[in-house]
């Protein structure tokens, strides 16, 4: 395992693209505020059908409210975009930091949510109108989307202060 | 007391609360409020590009009276900022003060604050008049929200790159 790690690490490294993010100066910052305007794109429309589906906002149709999901889609693109740009110009501060593996897991929480919210609920969860209530299932799966995004936010502003060398997490 | 600009900073810098924001080592200091900080960005930019989506017309399922019912998560991200925001700004004053990128900021978040609540009026004054889609009007004032919102963003992500001091020793960095 580790030898497979250390080989992606390598390779990373030895990209046009890393050493692009190393030679322009502007590059990484330029990538970040796109990274920052993906994340409101993803917390204004996804986030606000989590709160839709926990019961907030009532008012407001859960069918129309998912109509924004795509702005949302078009966020999370632009964050894996240059979340897979961050990790190629300086692998090493990702791959063995704590924070970044947390931030994968909550991906992944996230995304198993959302693969079994459209396949089991969202067939009974779209048609519901504004003030009706939302069944307990469809709020238990918009708590763990919320819960996971917060996740993914506080693991990506955590990333800085578990930078490798330092390592510090409660299972290693 | 100083009440000179070096001296007010100094002064600033001197205080607990500044110390605790620059210096604890602890997880739920600076890394905890900058987190914060990055949520309540989420919840407050992220809800004002969900209400001009709508103004735009994507989404006119949702009743334009029902916006209204979005302005409590703004008002939850935008409290949020303005404490984590004040902290920040208490552990590095003169980091902030002294870059015009951070004035920059806070000028393009007051100006979007006041369009919010313009395009809001107006979307409920149309709305009164028995419009179901929002005029061209609200949809120029969603157009220049998308955009202060985005530059706030984008200006606030690049103190990290563009300031000149760290501290009133006005030592370069």
């Amino acid at each position: 395992m580790d030898h497979y790690v250390q080989a992606l690490h390598e390779w990373l490294l030895s990209t046009p693209l890393s050493n692009a993010m190393k030679t322009h100066f502007w590059a990484w910052p330029m990538a970040e505020c796109i990274h920052f305007i993906g994340l409101c794109l993803l917390i204004g429309t996804v986030g606000l059908f989590d709160l839709r589906l926990m019961g907030f906002v009532r008012r407001v149709p859960v069918s129309s409210l998912h109509r924004l999901v795509p702005f949302g889609v078009l966020g999370y693109c632009m964050n894996a975009l240059t979340g897979m740009v961050f990790l190629t110009g300086f692998p090493g501060q990702y791959i063995y930091n704590p924070a970044f593996q947390s931030k994968m897991l909550f991906m992944a929480g996230a995304g198993i949510n959302v693969i079994v919210f459209y396949l089991t609920l969202y067939r009974r969860i779209v048609v519901i109108g504004p003030n009706d209530e939302v069944p307990v299932p469809a709020r238990i799966v918009g708590a763990v989307s919320f819960i996971c995004w917060m996740g993914v936010i506080f693991c990506g502003r955590f990333l800085t202060f578990y930078r490798p060398p330092y390592h510090w997490c409660p299972w290693c | 007391m100083d009440w000179s600009f070096q001296g007010l900073l100094l002064e600033i810098e001197a205080s607990g609360l500044s110390a605790f924001v620059r210096q604890s080592p602890s997880m739920l200091g600076f890394p905890t409020i900058i987190a914060l900080h990055a949520i309540g960005m989420g919840l407050l930019a992220g809800t004002n590009a969900a209400m001009d989506f709508r103004v735009f017309g994507v989404a006119p399922g949702i009743p334009l009276s029902a916006l209204e019912r979005l302005v409590p998560v703004m008002r939850w991200g935008f409290w949020l900022n303005a404490i984590t925001g004040v902290l920040l700004f208490l552990g590095w004053p003169t980091k902030a003060i002294t870059n015009p990128v951070f004035l920059l900021k806070i000028l393009l978040i007051t100006v979007a604050l006041v369009n919010t609540l313009y395009l809001r009026k107006e979307v409920q004054r149309e709305f009164a008049a028995g419009a179901a889609a929002a005029s061209p009007k609200a949809k120029v004032l969603g157009v220049v929200s998308l955009a202060l919102w985005t530059g706030a963003v984008v200006s606030g992500r690049l103190l990290a790159y563009t300031y000149h001091y760290i501290d009133a020793s006005f030592d370069p960095r």
